[in-house]
């Protein structure tokens, strides 16, 4: 008998006698059911933390700013800086030389006296961070709607959440903001004009998008061609007053490392070459050893389910080959050899859960969709941005192929057992 | 009839000296005691005896269903008690055909995949495998039920399936256990003269247990099993 005859033969034997079969493929779906849920809702509750930590940038990012280290903070997560230290292009191209630095992208933070569109709320002083946007794959910048100013671009800008809570509007309604207008001056001190010796230059903006971005403190995220006018314009005046001119050409870099592990040594080598760096790596490894444990005890959980539905399938399989002891006589006793009989009952085991893994994964899929439109309900009320569920084809198929195997394993004692019953059994008790 | 199984050739059947016990908590229980058995190639034998003199023993022996504990069987000058393994699967498989009195057929499989299963075993290409299937089935008079599976056929019908199914590779010898015990007296008419059918066209050497004598008088040779030995009816 072929293997294809014996998986006709076992799909008919399954098929026809469904009833029978379907306690034991459901045990196996609801055991891959909770195994696919589990490892969904454990991926996807990973990604999405992560993702918040470093807001939707790479993990293995560092900030470094125009200050020397102090000393007492190199191993923390958000070092205090030491005193200013200018930061140029020359020293970007240092950093940029180190081993496993994978890109450094340069930051210019500039303060900006902002009046919004609404008369109902007051002007504010807060900061533009200037980035190169044709590289913002490799800074902390997430788009949350709309889109980035275009690169270069002089009179568009983006806004952070924060902003919308400024002109107290609802940070989860970031549409009502783009598309609008708003007043950003640069100041400068004139100390020719005597009393009213601050003068601004006005750029008024489109916002075009909202973002999420740790590139540089600040609410308003603009070309770094904006940037650097804006503060080239400002130091032309120098010092005085409120304003306190800096000289240096970045107030910042991010940098990324080539991997979560090499953030330690390139921000010692940062700061051997002089500048204060900050990374939440700490954090980030602290999180992912918790989001490790959680994934390994729902791995646990679902394996011990997996464990028992396959002790459901051997049990299933011994009562089915007790009952059907006389239609094993009868096959060998029309010329059956051992392993034809060994081979359907194998077979017939797979087809088990083959169907059980189709069934469970199908169900595992909707249990997690459940929890995460539940999870996105709370996420909202919360005031963070949802979860969305990728469909895993490695848990799909794992899931899939796992319950067959598995049903296949459970199957091997029930059918050689089978396969060694006498062919007499077929004429016994008649 | 039956022309799409036209047997190899039938064979002779010879046993010497058979014995054969079951081990019971009371002891060895003794079922055949020293045997013999000539059948000519393409005889007809019927078979009677009281029910545990061992009729469904001897022909589980000479079937190659259960290992004489002592003595030969020899069948087509092949001696079945000493073949093992998947020499005597392949004697099962070729050189006979079973029929039982429970009929023996897979409840989850149609008429036709039943017959078809015995070719599947044998390895016959599936397409001449349905062609010989829908053949035995129409000799057999089923041609119309192939689709049908044994709960939906009556107690003759599923006997001439597992008939058919016996026929599927052209067996030399054709052994039946009590064939007509569960069946009412029409059924039993027409299973007895298929087998009659079978054994005239085909020259199908026929051994059947049957305690029927309507069965029995088709049979050119009648024994009786008494005290472990064959003896005439
Ligand atoms: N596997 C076995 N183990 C122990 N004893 C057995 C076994 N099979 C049969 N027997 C015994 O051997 C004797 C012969 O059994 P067998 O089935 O050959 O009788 P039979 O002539 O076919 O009877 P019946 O007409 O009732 O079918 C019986 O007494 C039976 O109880
Ligand atoms: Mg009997």
């Amino acid at each position: 008998m072929t293997w294809r005859d014996a998986l006709l033969l076992a799909a008919r034997g399954v098929s026809r006698r469904f009833g029978r079969a379907v306690l034991t493929v459901l045990a196996v779906g609801l055991a891959a059911a909770l195994l696919t849920a589990l490892l969904t809702i454990a991926t996807t509750a990973e990604t999405r933390v992560l993702n918040e930590l470093s807001k939707g940038g790479p993990l293995a990012g560092i900030r470094v700013s125009a200050a020397a280290p102090d000393p007492s903070q190199v191993d923390q997560d958000d070092a205090r800086p030491g005193p200013p230290r200018d930061l140029d292009a020359g020293a970007a191209r240092r950093i940029a030389a180190l081993p496993d630095v994978v890109s450094v992208v340069p930051v210019i933070a500039v303060h900006g006296f902002v009046i919004p569109p609404d008369p109902d709320v007051d002007p504010f002083l807060d900061t533009v961070v200037g980035v190169d946007l044709e590289r913002t794959a490799q800074l902390p910048i997430t788009v949350l709607e709309g889109r980035l100013p275009a690169p270069g671009a002089l009179t568009e800008m983006a806004v952070t959440q924060g902003y919308l809570e400024r002109l107290d509007l609802d940070p989860q309604e970031p549409e009502a903001v783009v598309g609008t207008e708003v007043e950003v001056a640069s100041a400068r001190f004139y100390p020719s004009l005597g009393d009213d010796e601050i003068r601004g230059r006005w750029t008024k903006a489109l916002i075009v998008g909202v973002v999420a971005q740790e590139a540089a403190p600040g609410q308003f995220l603009a070309s770094i061609e904006y940037a650097r006018l804006a503060q080239d314009w400002r130091a032309a005046g120098g010092s005085g007053g409120f304003i306190e001119v800096t000289t240096s050409a970045y107030s910042g870099l991010f940098v990324v490392a080539r991997g979560l592990d090499r953030v330690g040594p390139v921000r010692h080598q940062i700061t051997a070459i002089g500048y204060s760096t900050s990374a939440p790596e700490n954090l980030i490894a602290t999180v992912q050893r918790y989001l490790r444990v959680v994934e390994i005890v729902l791995s646990a959980i679902g394996a011990i389910a997996l464990v028992i539905a396959s002790l459901g399938i051997a049990s299933a399989l011994l009562a089915a080959i007790r009952e059907r002891r006389r239609e094993i006589g009868v096959l060998k006793a029309i010329g059956a050899r051992d392993r034809d009989v060994l081979r359907v009952f194998l077979v017939e085991a797979s087809v088990i859960g083959f169907l059980g893994g189709v069934v469970g994964t199908a169900i595992g899929w909707i249990i997690a969709r459940i929890v995460t439109s539940v999870v996105n309900g709370y996420l909202t009320a919360q005031g963070l941005i949802g979860v969305r569920l990728g469909l895993s084809v490695p848990i799909v198929t794992g899931g899939i192929v796992g319950s067959t195997l598995l049903a296949l394993l459970a199957g091997v004692l029930p059918a050689l057992r089978a396969a060694r019953l006498p062919a007499t059994e077929a004429v016994a008790g008649s | 009839m039956l022309e799409a199984s036209q047997p190899r050739e039938a064979v002779a059947i010879t046993v010497r000296a058979l014995r054969h016990h079951y081990r019971t908590p009371a002891g060895p229980l003794v079922v055949l005691d020293g045997l013999d058995l000539d059948v000519p190639a393409g005889g007809y034998v019927a078979v009677s005896g009281q029910s545990g003199a061992g009729k469904s023993t001897l022909l589980s022996i000479l079937g190659g269903l259960e290992r004489p504990k002592a003595g030969d069987v020899i069948v087509g000058g092949v001696n079945v008690a000493g073949l093992k393994g998947d020499e005597l699967a392949a004697y099962r498989r070729s050189t006979v055909g079973f029929v039982f009195q429970h009929f023996g057929l897979l409840d989850t499989l149609s008429a036709r995949e039943n017959v078809e299963l015995a070719c599947a075993l044998a390895r016959v290409p599936r397409q001449r495998r349905r062609a010989r299937a829908g053949d035995l089935l129409a000799a057999v008079g089923l041609q119309e039920r192939t689709a049908h599976r044994p709960t939906q056929l009556s107690g003759g019908e599923r006997q001439r399936v597992a008939i058919a199914r016996a026929m599927a590779n052209r067996p030399s010898v054709l052994l039946a256990d009590e064939p007509t015990g569960n069946l009412d007296e029409d059924s039993t008419e027409r299973v007895a003269a298929l087998l009659e059918s079978i054994h005239r066209d085909h020259a199908c050497t026929l051994v059947v247990v049957t305690h029927n004598r309507r069965l029995a008088a088709r049979a050119s040779v009648r024994l009786a099993l008494r005290d472990g030995k064959l003896v005439a009816a």
